[in-house]
């Protein structure tokens, strides 16, 4: 009788410690996280050319250590971009303390009308932390061409002057400087965060 | 008795390795890495029309760089587009399409009159195949640092470059880079790696997606 209850017991044991195996060690590995985007997996670096902030020269490689979040846009834009600002601002609040070690930069695709000190305006309106940044014309052709990013002149109204067509992707770019993420206006706030926290490690 | 219990925890076991290893070595998924992102780029096509990167978002394209008064030396590039061009029907890709886009680095010369002419000798599929330049300073950025394709201008109008095919899928990533000595390549590589991303395209939904992913995972993840 004892016997048994002795095998009852370890056969248990076994299950149990069989489970939870599973559960912590092999399903996360089995499972991998689901990217909002698609991940670019050789080292590909992030330009690091010099833009300009309100608060002097910013680069990405400023911000070693950190997981970069860089989005073009600009401040005149109807639509895409404000529903993307609030998107990222909402995923920031979803990081909580870990927020402190992520930065979104917007990057200007209308460098003739954003001012450095405009583009602070605009972007902290989003969220205290962000950062906006522009630079000469050439500059940023450049970059947003590295980043996968076009942008075009289009005719708007009269009351808005002419807008901007421009690629809509988020591209993150993880502590090391790497472009890691580029992920479709689709994804959600959750979505970001997510994935940001992936990078983050 | 004890016996069969070691047999019944062995068995599981072994069979998860011979399962990871069959996976391993007869590969039933392929992936295509995910290399880079491929540039942004604002261009003129050989109909004088605007094309960006945006316009084949969510195709997959061919990329081949040339300049038109290349001559014989560059029908080896052309012929293997030709070739991969008329074997597209072996490819699925579901609901997605395939697209060439030939990006000629001196705009100076190739107008889009002189593209056109170009692309009907080539037997290029107005469909499918697109010629396309732009401002030099541009193509620069998207040729030289966005596709990593070297090119040199010389006197005289002739450039020395290398010859590269570059094949991007449609979430606008580098999945393919073929770089040769010489001009001769290889388009049944190309069109292989065609029919893998086509595979992976059509398992883009649901439970089949988790499995490619793994397979990416596997192979070369962060």
């Amino acid at each position: 009788m004892i016997k048994n209850w002795k095998r009852i017991g370890i056969v248990l044991g076994v299950i149990i410690l069989g489970v939870l195996v599973a559960r912590f060690l092999i399903l996360p590995r089995l499972q991998p996280h689901v990217f909002g985007g698609a991940v670019i997996q050789s080292n590909q670096q992030a330009p690091r050319t010099d833009l300009i902030s309100a608060d002097g020269p910013v680069s990405i490689a400023d911000f070693e250590g950190e997981v970069v979040v860089v989005y073009f846009g600009y401040t005149f834009c109807p639509d895409v971009c404000p529903a993307t600002l609030n998107k990222l601002a909402d995923s920031m609040a979803l990081l909580g303390d870990r927020a402190d070690e992520v930065q979104i930069m917007m990057v200007s695709v209308d460098p003739a009308r954003d001012t450095p000190e405009l583009l602070k305006e605009y972007v902290t309106h989003f969220h205290p932390d962000f950062i906006g940044v522009t630079g000469d014309e050439a500059t940023v052709n450049r970059v947003a061409t590295l980043f996968g990013v076009v942008y075009e002149v289009a005719a708007g109204t009269e009351a808005t002057g002419y807008t901007i067509d421009h690629t809509s992707t988020v591209i993150l770019v993880d502590r090391e400087g790497y472009l890691k993420l580029v992920l479709p206006f689709e994804g959600t706030a959750e979505q970001i965060a997510a994935d940001i926290e992936y990078f983050l490690g | 008795m004890r016996k069969k219990w070691i047999i019944r925890s062995v068995v599981p076991v072994v069979l998860l390795f011979v399962a990871v290893g069959a996976f391993v070595v007869f590969e039933p998924i392929q992936v295509l890495p995910r290399i880079r992102i491929s540039p942004g780029y604002l261009l003129m096509n050989q109909d004088a029309e605007t094309m960006t990167s945006e316009d084949v978002r969510g195709d997959i394209v061919l990329y081949s760089f040339t300049y038109s008064e290349c001559g014989e030396e560059c029908m080896d590039i052309h012929n293997t587009m030709i070739e991969v061009q008329s074997r597209l029907g072996e490819i699925d890709t579901g609901d997605v399409d395939v697209r060439f886009v030939t990006i000629s680095f001196d705009p100076e010369t190739d107008t889009p009159e002189v593209l056109t002419e170009y692309a009907s000798r080539l037997d290029a599929d107005p469909d499918v195949w697109q010629f396309a330049t732009g401002d030099p300073v541009h193509l620069e950025n998207v040729v030289k640092a966005g596709f990593e394709v070297y090119y040199q201008e010389h006197a005289g109008g002739d450039f020395s470059f290398a010859p590269v095919f570059i094949l991007v899928d449609g979430w606008g990533v580098i999945r393919g880079e073929y770089r040769y000595q010489t001009n001769a390549s290889d388009a049944d590589k190309i069109v292989r790696h065609l029919d893998v991303l086509g595979e992976e395209v059509r398992n883009s939904h649901g439970a089949a997606s988790l499995a490619y992913e793994a397979a990416h995972f596997f192979l070369c993840y962060p």
